[in-house]
């Protein structure tokens, strides 16, 4: 459903993620643990792009959010100046499209004929962001419910505004979901008069008022107090069992353990491993996982 | 004694009195119009300076913006004025309530675009996320979630600005309007009453009231903004 290939990312010297493919199914619960700065959040924010890959592709159910990589399109490569003039100097295809990747010298211009074939490929598949980010939702550390708005205005805002729903409607999605998590008596307040707890439980339902196909988690439960933590898992755990596809990124191991499907460890930017929740916490294989795992657990 | 009956004759002599009413009049005018025009341009050049587009179409005026605030706010505003009333308006018979009026919107708009920039950066980049994560676009997130944040951490500089543009407007004696401050000057002169203490206390009586009155509005404002908040 989701599908992220060969994404890299660099701030500014940093290169945050070097090379990072992953597929997130339909139905799957993928978490994502590393140690601090290894690149985690970024790869999920990458993934409905309010982070921008510097190279690589995202694509949703099939469709390309991101522009095309032609580091990725063998016939874009093709296409470019760089590969006629390596050809020239005798490489065969093979070692001419080696050479260009590993060597990222693909420039802005290519000429018209690598552009005419990217152009194809947009045509063909993309998607536009903004669309796409309506089906994965997103939950972030600092809850970020828009601090103007009432709790109800914060349900209904992007819905109503993108034209999914009447106001009606949403105000009836917001108040079914409102009750679902116990909160409908703060609907006319503002985000700072509630607890953490009950702002991430709102931040989550806005997500959900979008009626997405996935939601993304940015380590949803790091910013509260220990006392709010149970309360926030609890409702991810409910809508994990309801079959919502998520991906996570967290540090909360028994929890990783309990709802995920899937567990990736991200680390100095690559994915060193991938597996199934028993095996990855019992069976660790990558050095730097045991080492990690040595340390949390 | 004197000083009291020379106050007293500000008020009293009808041509005392015409003469500092004209003047408080062309100060009202002037600040009027330049805090519109600076608001309008200062929201302007804000917004562009702000965009991130990488579009042509969209670098060259950023550039203009840049530079314009950079000018601006980098000469001194007297030269300002007299480049706008001795060259680029020095056509006969244009009003010079105008050219004061563009001379100290254009120098405000440059301070205000300033101060509307650092407000809607001050707003939590969580909330242009939370807000494109949604499927927002960057429009709409700024007009419906970041402004209406921004404004309230703006009014009290803007406020700030409008105060200081007040009082700049004095300068306009130099090209030789008959402000506020030009008319206490006459009032006080040899063929009037001879001593200017008397109407230049008036004179800063007045500004100051003009001053304080508007504090109190951008206070009211502010307030109700702020009704919402928990602080």
């Amino acid at each position: 459903m989701i599908s992220v290939k060969n994404i890299y990312k660099n701030f500014e010297n940093v290169s945050v993620l070097r090379g990072v493919s992953c597929e997130i199914e339909k139905g799957e619960r993928v978490v994502i643990i590393g140690p601090s700065g290894s690149g985690k959040s970024t790869l999920l924010r990458c993934m409905n792009l309010l982070e921008e890959p510097t190279y690589g592709e995202v694509w949703l159910d099939g469709k390309l959010v991101t522009d095309p990589d032609p580091y990725l399109h063998p016939d874009a490569i093709r296409a470019s100046k760089t590969y006629a003039s390596l050809i020239a100097d005798g490489l065969t295809d093979d070692e001419a499209i080696k050479k260009i990747k590993k060597e990222d010298l693909l420039q802005k211009r290519e000429g018209k004929q690598m552009k005419a074939v990217l152009d194809k490929i947009v045509a063909e598949h993309h998607l536009d962001i903004n669309i796409a980010r309506r089906k994965m939702g997103m939950v972030f550390q600092q809850f970020n419910l828009f601090n103007n708005l009432t709790v109800m205005e914060n349900l209904t805002l992007a819905p109503v505004h993108l034209g999914l729903k009447t106001k009606e409607e949403a105000i009836e999605t917001a108040t079914a979901l409102l009750h679902r998590i116990g909160l409908y008596d703060k609907k006319d307040e503002y985000p700072s008069r509630l607890s953490g707890g009950q702002k991430q439980r709102i931040a989550i339902i806005r997500a959900l008022a979008m009626n997405p196909d996935a939601i993304l988690f940015d380590e949803p439960t790091s910013a509260l107090d220990p006392e709010m933590v149970g309360e926030v898992l609890d409702l991810i755990r409910e809508l994990a069992n309801e079959g919502m596809t998520m991906v996570i990124v967290t540090h909360e191991m028994g929890f990783a353990h309990e709802v995920g499907t899937r567990i990736l460890f991200v680390d100095e930017g690559h994915i060193k491993e991938e597996a199934p929740p028993d095996e990855f916490f019992k069976n660790p294989k990558d050095v730097r996982l045991k080492e990690f795992l040595s340390k949390v657990l | 004694m004197k000083f009291f009956n020379d106050i007293i004759a500000c008020f009293t002599n009808g041509k005392y009195l015409a003469a500092m009413l004209d003047g408080l009049w062309l100060t009202f005018i002037i600040s009027l119009g330049a805090a519109l025009v600076g608001l309008v341009l200062g929201t302007l050049v804000a917004l562009v300076g702000l965009s991130k587009s990488k579009h042509p179409l969209m670098m060259i005026p950023r550039a203009i913006c840049n530079v314009y605030v950079t000018v601006v706010r980098g000469t001194p505003m007297a030269l300002q004025l007299f480049i706008m009333a001795f060259v680029i308006f020095a056509i006969r018979g244009f009003p010079q309530w105008v050219t004061a009026i563009i001379a100290f919107g254009i120098n405000s708009g440059a301070y205000i675009a300033e101060n509307i920039r650092a407000g809607i950066l001050s707003v939590d980049i969580g909330q242009t996320e939370a807000g494109r994560a949604l499927g927002l676009t960057s429009g709409t997130t700024m007009l419906k979630i970041v402004i209406p944040q921004a404004i309230k951490n703006v009014i009290p500089s803007i406020g700030n600005e409008i105060i200081a543009l007040i009082k700049e407007t004095s300068i306009v004696s130099m090209i030789g309007m008959y402000d506020l401050t030009a008319a206490a000057k006459d009032v006080g002169s040899g063929q009037n009453l001879a001593s200017y203490i008397a109407p230049m206390t008036v004179a800063a009586v007045f500004y100051l009231i003009i001053v304080y009155a508007l504090t109190f509005v951008v206070k009211k404002i502010e307030r109700r903004l702020r009704s919402g908040d928990k602080r």
